[in-house]
């Protein structure tokens, strides 16, 4: 199979309290998003931070296997919502870390029925190369369910 | 007190064919991005973002902030620092590599002082933490000529 290599670069200014970073991607889709620690940790101000690139990565990741699952059992979907929450939290003696991503899966697929879907969602989840990596070390729930076509 | 943050993504249609949109963030920070099989897989040059290039993104980024708390806490904040960090997908496979590079400017410290902060990042931010299943992450790490 095909390696395929995706780059983001990063430029930070100044400690880490009061500095601030711009992260940009390789494709052009986004460039020069601004981020730093009083945003990451708390309030936010329209500022992105890496849990928040996790989230739309593992959105990203389970809709796309999730497509591929459905289109292979011969159902293949009309439209997938998936909303997805990363959770980091501040473990005792381990520090910052990602704990959990709780995924929510709204789907309208014609012609499935609900233990089948079940049963897809679960080779969709066990697919998805972001879900498999960050179980090691996090929970990661998938809550789907079908929407009437 | 634990943070958290969101992301919501839309897709229509199968796989090979279809696409899919990161409708919003929490943040509102970026989005709508576009997202497609064929750009994630294939040609990154349609202007299409990837799974992988966020989780890179998320990296990068993490690492940064991680390197920039490790020198200031050790009495050398940086001037600047410049993070790429390149993400390796084999579809069937997964996620098989991060490579990390990173280049400071940083008053008072010398390139080895640079690197044993940057190794230290690269073992504690915790996007590292969250990719510990990835088989190799590489770091290249020099103070700028």
């Amino acid at each position: 199979m095909p390696r395929i290599e995706r780059s983001a670069t990063v430029s930070w200014e100044g400690n880490v309290a009061r500095g601030e970073g711009l992260i940009t991607g390789e494709t052009g889709a986004f460039a020069e998003l601004p981020f730093s620690l009083p945003t990451r940790l708390g309030a936010v101000a329209g500022k992105t931070s890496p849990e928040e690139l996790l989230a739309a990565a593992h959105g990203g990741c389970l809709s796309m296997s999730l497509a591929g699952e459905l289109t292979s059992a011969g159902t293949p979907p009309e439209r997938l919502e998936v909303n997805v929450k990363i959770v980091m939290d501040e473990v005792p003696g381990k520090g910052h870390l990602v704990v959990a991503s709780e995924a929510d899966v709204v789907a309208r697929v014609p012609g499935i029925d609900a233990d089948r879907f079940d049963a897809v969602v679960a080779a969709a989840d066990a697919g998805c190369s972001f879900s498999a990596l960050i179980r090691a070390s996090a929970s990661v729930t998938v809550r789907a369910r079908l929407e009437a076509t | 007190m634990a943070t958290e943050r969101r992301a919501e993504v839309t897709w229509n249609g199968d796989l090979m064919n279809g696409s899919g949109t990161i409708d919003r963030v929490g943040t509102g920070a970026f989005g709508p991005l576009d997202v497609s099989w064929p750009a994630r897989a294939e040609d990154p040059s349609a202007g299409k973002t990837s799974p992988e290039e966020l989780i890179a993104a998320a990296h990068a980024s993490c690492f940064s902030m991680a390197l920039a708390g490790g020198l200031a806490k050790g009495g050398n904040a940086p001037e600047r620092l410049s993070t790429s960090a390149t993400v390796t997908f084999v579809p069937g496979t997964g996620i098989t590599k991060v490579a990390l590079e990173v280049r400071g400017a940083v008053p008072g410290l010398d390139d080895a002082g640079f690197r044993e902060a940057a190794e230290s990042a690269k073992a504690n931010c915790p996007v590292s933490k969250a990719l510990a299943g990835v088989g190799e992450i590489t770091l290249d790490a020099a103070l700028d000529a």
